[in-house]
């Protein structure tokens, strides 16, 4: 039963899933290193992704038309981001404040609950698909849905692109420098608060496109976005915080590492190998595969 | 009668009902899971079901003359959310009674603290032996539990031949219960049948690992014992890797009755076989008529299964509390220990104080439905097998 086949087949399908992970990741990690806060309600905005999917396809625009939802998808939440950044996280910076985890915890985690109550009161408690025209593909000797290849190349897609944006262009620069030393940025006249808005919409963007891509495999429902949210931070912990490559290859290990273990080990235990690989990364490296080691006064 | 005597009598009338008026309602409480990660669908058909019959004791003059109230909370299909809701629905709300469960662990959980309160529970679509199994007073069911259900996709796989079986089951009480049940009954029944069981964690995302084992396998036929969303990603990513339509495939209980079965599915739809408890061809109690004939007229769709079992469950309390005389709860008690009840089914319900997890069980036909085309209602699948054919 154990074949040379299976396995083959368990990697695809882990190296596919795990593409997917990496957007989650790339956008926990990048609010994280621009805004300074971790916002807990990352899989909310995966949710929202889906579900502004879901609304776009089977209503306006049809299943011909998929990519053109996740596009409006990725825009939607990235707005919505943009919009809630000022009212929500601003506050953090403007205000002294002696707390600011504190604060970005509790509003983020305000937030969460809210979204998720509002997804319930809208759309009810039930499941939805998305549906796309894309028929079943052959990846190596697998069988696919075509929405779960094209998820993973749509990923791969945004992964290059963000590289570029953040690496080759003004905007990137600045979130770079921002990252680095934020008030040095705002000295040399970046203008801070602008682009910690822009920062937290690309972020929670990232999650609307995973929420996108995975709708028509994982369905749309008030809280497809609570587990996602945790292997995005079990492969911050992994890849290394603030590393775009980390995320990639982070993405990737986690769901490797979950079919394998799934496949060959035991079932049951699968999200439960994703957290001794998190735990076996904190033993060795605690910095995470890419990430800095910190430096202390 | 005298004219003194009358207006004696008219007072004597006026009091006792303004009594009867001003009584509390007596309060039923309803656990069901209305939010994920619970069987949402299932939640609320047992809302729908329960509010109809509410609506039914009322317009039947109430229960021991008065009127009833239900108080509806929700489980999530969380154990712990489902004890404090027991808990709330008994102290503040003063419930008599609680049913409405559909996750067994949920079921199983607030027994435990059940058996000390002593409010009786009645699990509505809840399968896990453990439910009834360990002999609490306060714990009923009007479900088929473990056994029945595994010997009637055992018996479908004897009629058609099969040698191999893929059961992939959630690892909570349902999901166990119903693969060890499976492997135990394959045993005694000696039919030849090689079972692969995996099992998997109810909050994996992505059951593709485990699919590509039983594809591996190569069964002739795979029971999809997932509860909710699981049960619809096993029928999507089974479809994608090639084993549905060709390997027939049986969800462990009536998911696919519903409509959103076809929205989530589509042509992928086809070909699914389901456990079903109920078809619109089974003989149905007066009272199941006439909910059947509610049921059509508020929501326009045939009554389900869930909606029904709602329905008799508060029917079969209200009936105990008469039975009774009062709202006691172990009067109660050994009012439905005793009694036989109507409930939807032509068959009354009953309790016995059976063996193992068939003490205080009632339970419905057991059949396994096909769809052949797309778009059919349950009433229109094809009849595959029924427990007991062979």
């Amino acid at each position: 039963m154990y074949s040379t086949e299976l396995l083959i087949q368990t990697l695809i399908s882990g190296v596919m899933i795990g593409v997917l992970y990496a957007l989650m990741a790339l956008g926990i990690t990048f609010i994280y290193s621009i805004v300074r806060m971790i916002n807990w309600a990352m899989g909310e905005f995966y949710m929202l992704g889906s579900y502004i999917q879901y609304v776009a396809v089977a209503y306006v625009l049809g299943r011909n038309y998929w990519w053109l939802a996740i596009l409006i998808s990725t825009a939607g939440t990235f707005l919505i981001g943009y919009l809630l950044e000022p009212l929500l996280i601003k506050p953090m910076h403007v205000r002294p404040m002696e707390r600011r985890d504190d604060y970005a915890t509790v509003v983020t985690i305000a937030l969460l609950l809210m979204l998720r109550s509002l997804a319930v009161a809208i759309g009810g408690p039930y499941q939805y698909r998305p549906e796309t025209n894309l028929p079943i593909m052959w990846v190596g000797p697998l069988p696919m849905e075509g929405a779960r290849v094209m998820a993973s190349v749509f990923a791969l897609f945004a992964l290059a692109l963000f590289y570029v944006v953040i690496s080759k262009t003004w905007i990137g620069l600045a979130l770079r420098a921002m990252a680095q030393n934020r008030v040095a940025a705002q000295t040399s006249g970046v203008d801070v608060f602008r682009f910690d808005a822009i920062a937290f919409a690309i972020g929670v963007a990232l999650a609307g496109l995973a929420g996108a891509l995975l709708a028509p495999l994982f369905l749309v429902y008030p809280t497809n976005g609570a587990v996602t949210t945790v292997k995005g931070f079990e492969i911050i912990v992994i890849g290394g915080l603030g590393s775009i490559p980390g995320a990639l290859i982070g993405g990737v290990l986690l769901g490797v590492v979950e079919s394998l273990g799934a496949a060959f080990i035991s079932s049951p235990y699968q999200n439960a190998y994703g957290f001794a690989l998190v735990l076996l990364i904190l033993l060795v490296r605690p910095y995470g595969l890419f990430g800095e080691r910190g430096r202390e006064a | 009668m005298n004219r003194r005597g009358l207006l004696v009598a008219i007072a004597a009338a006026t009091l006792t009902a303004s009594s009867a008026l001003a009584q509390e309602p007596i309060v039923f409480g309803v656990i069901t899971p209305l939010s994920p990660p619970g069987e949402t669908g299932l939640g609320q058909l047992v809302k729908r079901g329960s509010e109809i019959a509410v609506e039914y004791l009322n317009e039947k003059g109430g229960v021991l003359g008065r009127k009833v109230a239900i108080s509806i909370q929700d489980s999530a299909g969380k154990n712990e959310q489902a004890v404090a809701a027991y808990r709330r629905l008994v102290t503040n709300e003063k419930a008599v009674a609680v049913f409405g469960f559909i996750h067994s662990g949920a079921n199983i959980a607030v027994n435990e603290v059940a058996k000390e309160i002593g409010v009786p529970t009645m699990g509505t679509q809840t399968g896990a032996g453990d439910v009834t199994a360990k002999r609490y007073d306060i714990a009923f069911r009007t479900h088929a539990v473990d056994p029945p259900r595994a010997a009637t996709w055992l018996g479908w796989a004897k009629k058609n031949g099969f040698k191999r079986m893929s059961i992939i089951a959630e690892t909570t009480d349902y999901g166990i219960g119903l693969a060890k049940a499976t492997e135990a009954q394959n045993k005694s029944m000696n039919i030849g049948l090689e079972i692969q069981t995996i099992m998997f964690d109810r909050t994996t995302t992505d059951l593709l690992p485990q699919l590509l084992q039983v594809k591996a396998f190569n069964p002739d036929c795979i029971i999809n014992v997932g509860v909710g969303q699981p049960l619809d990603l096993m029928i999507t990513q089974a479809t994608t890797i090639g084993l549905l339509p060709k390997v027939p495939m049986v969800t462990s209980y009536d998911a696919p009755a519903r409509p959103q079965h076809w929205q989530l599915h589509k042509e992928q739809g086809v070909g699914v076989h389901f456990i079903a408890f109920y078809t619109n061809k089974a003989k149905l109690s007066d009272v199941g008529e006439w909910f059947a004939k509610k049921y059509q007229e508020k929501f326009n769709e045939p009554p389900v299964y869930a909606a029904l079992n709602a329905f008799a469950n508060a029917l079969v309390f209200a009936q105990a509390i008469e039975m009774a005389k009062t709202t006691e709860p172990k009067a109660m008690i050994k009012a439905l220990e005793t009694g036989s009840f109507k409930g939807w089914s032509s068959v009354p319900v009953t309790f016995p104080q059976a063996e193992g997890s068939l003490w205080h069980n009632w339970s419905p036909p057991l059949m396994i439905l096909k769809y052949t085309k797309q778009g059919q209602t349950q009433s229109e699948a094809e009849v595959a097998h029924t427990l007991g054919e062979n």
